[in-house]
């Protein structure tokens, strides 16, 4: 058997200026006091210790992010679209959570007959590389949520906490590419040493039989106890590695142009479904909230084949009511179905 | 898990463009005032001087129509080689502004989206039409094209009922048009009449039950408000109609069109894609939030 490739972690720099040569490499840093995946630049401040409070989806799909532009004279205006298109780039230190959050972003946007180009063209430019976690955080719960979190066998190459280094293995051609690059720049040797275990979960929960459960559970009080104490704020959706969903409003630039843009929505807002004319499918806070966590641990099993909740536990590190996916997930495994 | 029987690709075929975020150019060739409040407009690609259909859609698609500068909404499109057209009722900021706009406006339009009606699936088969109000928009799409297929299908019938006689939509059809078909039925009512109405006064729901349309080798299409559709599916169980054979359309609130944006989704099913059209047999599998 080939021997682990690795370097050790006094190199990192070393190693990202190298690929920074070919790419624009989206590290974990922090930035202004909160810390997110952003463009490696000399001086960054890396933060490979724990996982970002913001996720990484925004690397594949932008918070805001252009369309098209249009312009509109009296009778007469145009549509010009807008090149989606980005250079290569790498996403540096992803955990299994984030990656499995990729892979669900993958079904909705690449699947079902229709391709968003704008997630498109950014995922095929897009190298990940993930990195075993060996110490969860206190609200990160991914075993429980079916995620391996020592490795992801679906990134292109994977790096291994050895302690001082980091080793690494490709998984795709797109990862040998760059595991050839760091042995022909002699920045990589042969290790023995193997990642050791993860620590254990202090969060954990059971979420087998979970979207079976909640089939029967549409009409169950237990979302108007939930929602409750939600604000509907969408602190949740914003960091979640997996929602998806998203507007498409204009902004114009004056009178006569403008651009239209795609950019992050959530089901938490009352304005979301709410149709010209004034009907709301979800007029209330127990419907929205119910969306949410439906849709998470039902829908999306039933369309996609996964749950989209991959346990990274970044909303129940920021909701300001602590309203738990963890807790909706135990209380509704006891509650009786059919309310 | 929920069986959805709902064929969630429908659409696969009709995608033409390589970005289908991104509308193309076209314009307003005709505007009719079917109403105070609805207007139809025909929408058209102009090349070479010649006007063709942006694109050709099945009866029951949908279209997303932009209007530059004050925004996009999803419509039900009714089909034409020469012309897309969208039947229109003013009920908010960009409806409004639609209803200010004249012939010769451009406008951005996308799509086609949408699973459409099965209409091989009818072939042979009596089909009775039910609308309420601007309802008949996604009913004529159907309409249209059994008339133009008319061979295809037994006995049509139309019930169709709207608030007064000023707030018909489509009298065209309705007295000139359809009565003229062979074998089709057109019966229409409303609300409430006026000095020069002649016609059945009453709601729709009543009207079907005086009709009694016979539910043999009959598929029952149906289209119109909330409330409308509650109380005739209660009646159209009496007459004996199963709900495999009444369908309807749904409308949710839109952005993407390809079930992306997530907006559309009653349970696991988004609306732009697997729908708008279902049957009700479909409809009693997915949670009651539309």
């Amino acid at each position: 058997m080939q021997r682990l490739k690795a370097f050790p972690k006094a190199k990192l720099t070393a190693v990202l200026e190298m690929m920074i040569q070919k790419a624009t490499v989206w590290v974990p840093s922090m930035i202004a006091g909160v810390s997110r995946f952003a463009p490696y630049r000399p001086g960054t401040d890396i933060q490979m210790g724990t996982n970002t409070a913001i996720s990484p989806k925004e690397a594949l799909f932008p918070s805001t992010e252009k369309i098209y532009k249009f312009s509109a004279y009296g009778i007469d205006g145009d549509f010009e679209p807008v090149d989606p298109s980005v250079g290569p780039q790498i996403l540096f230190g992803l955990r299994s959570c984030d990656m499995q959050g990729i892979l669900c972003l993958d079904d909705v946007f690449l699947t079902r007959g229709y391709v968003d180009d704008f997630y498109g063209s950014k995922r095929e430019a897009t190298t990940l590389i993930t990195l075993g976690c060996v110490t969860p955080g206190a609200d990160c719960f991914c075993a429980s949520m079916g995620v391996n979190p020592a490795e992801h066998d679906a990134s292109d190459a994977q790096m291994y906490d050895l302690g001082d280094a980091y080793g690494i293995i490709a998984r795709s051609v797109k990862g040998e590419a760059l595991v050839k690059d760091l042995m022909a720049a002699g920045l990589l040797s042969d290790t023995d040493k193997s990642q050791g275990p993860t620590a254990d979960f202090v969060l954990k929960v059971d979420s087998e039989g979970i979207t079976e459960k909640l089939q029967q559970m549409f009409d169950h009080p237990l979302w108007d106890e939930l929602s409750r104490k939600c604000l509907n704020c969408g602190t949740c959706a914003y960091l979640c590695p997996t929602c998806h969903c998203f507007d498409i409003a204009e902004k114009k630039r004056n009178q006569h142009c403008g651009v239209k843009i795609k950019c992050w929505d959530t089901c938490m807002f009352s304005e979301y479904a709410l149709m010209a004319g004034g009907h709301n499918p979800r007029p209330s806070k127990k419907e929205r909230v119910r969306q949410r966590f439906m849709h998470k641990l039902r829908y999306f099993p039933e369309r996609y084949g996964k749950l989209q909740c991959t346990g990274c536990g970044r909303c129940i590190a920021k909701c300001p009511v602590n309203l738990e996916i963890t807790d909706v997930i135990k209380l509704a495994g006891e509650a009786k179905s059919d309310g | 898990m929920v069986e959805q029987k709902i064929n969630p690709v429908a659409t696969l075929s009709d995608v033409k463009r390589i970005n289908p975020l991104i509308p193309m150019k076209a314009k307003v060739t005709r505007i009719i005032d079917e109403t105070a409040d609805v207007k139809t407009f025909c929408i058209a690609k102009e090349e070479a001087g010649r006007f063709t259909a942006p694109f050709r859609t099945a009866p029951g698609q949908l279209a997303m129509l932009s209007l530059p500068g004050v925004g996009e909404a999803m419509f039900s499109a009714t089909d034409a080689p020469e012309h897309l057209q969208l039947s229109i009722k003013k009920v908010g900021v960009l409806t409004d502004a639609l209803h200010e706009i004249c012939p010769g406006q451009t406008v951005g339009v996308r799509g086609p989206y949408g699973n459409g009606f099965p209409m091989d699936e009818y072939k042979g088969k009596n089909i009775l039409f039910i609308g309420g109000g601007i309802g008949l928009a996604p009913v004529r799409s159907v309409v249209r094209y059994c008339v133009d297929h008319r061979d295809d299908f037994g006995q049509l019938h139309l019930i169709y009922g709207s608030r007064s006689p000023a707030d018909l939509v489509f009298k065209y059809d309705l007295f000139d048009t359809w009565p003229a078909v062979r074998d089709f039925k057109v019966s229409v009512t409303v609300d409430r009449g006026d000095d020069q109405w002649k016609g059945n006064v009453g709601f729709v729901p009543a009207f079907i039950e005086q009709l009694r349309p016979d539910p043999e080798n009959t598929v029952c299409i149906l289209c119109g408000p909330p409330i409308m559709i509650k109380f005739t599916l209660g009646i159209l169980d009496k007459l004996g109609f199963t709900p495999e054979n009444v369908i309807t359309t749904l409308e949710m609130r839109m952005k993407c069109g390809i079930g992306k944006c997530g907006r559309c989704n009653i349970g696991s099913c988004f609306v732009c894609l697997d729908g708008p059209v279902f049957s009700l047999a479909q409809l009693k599998t997915m949670p009651n939030e539309y």
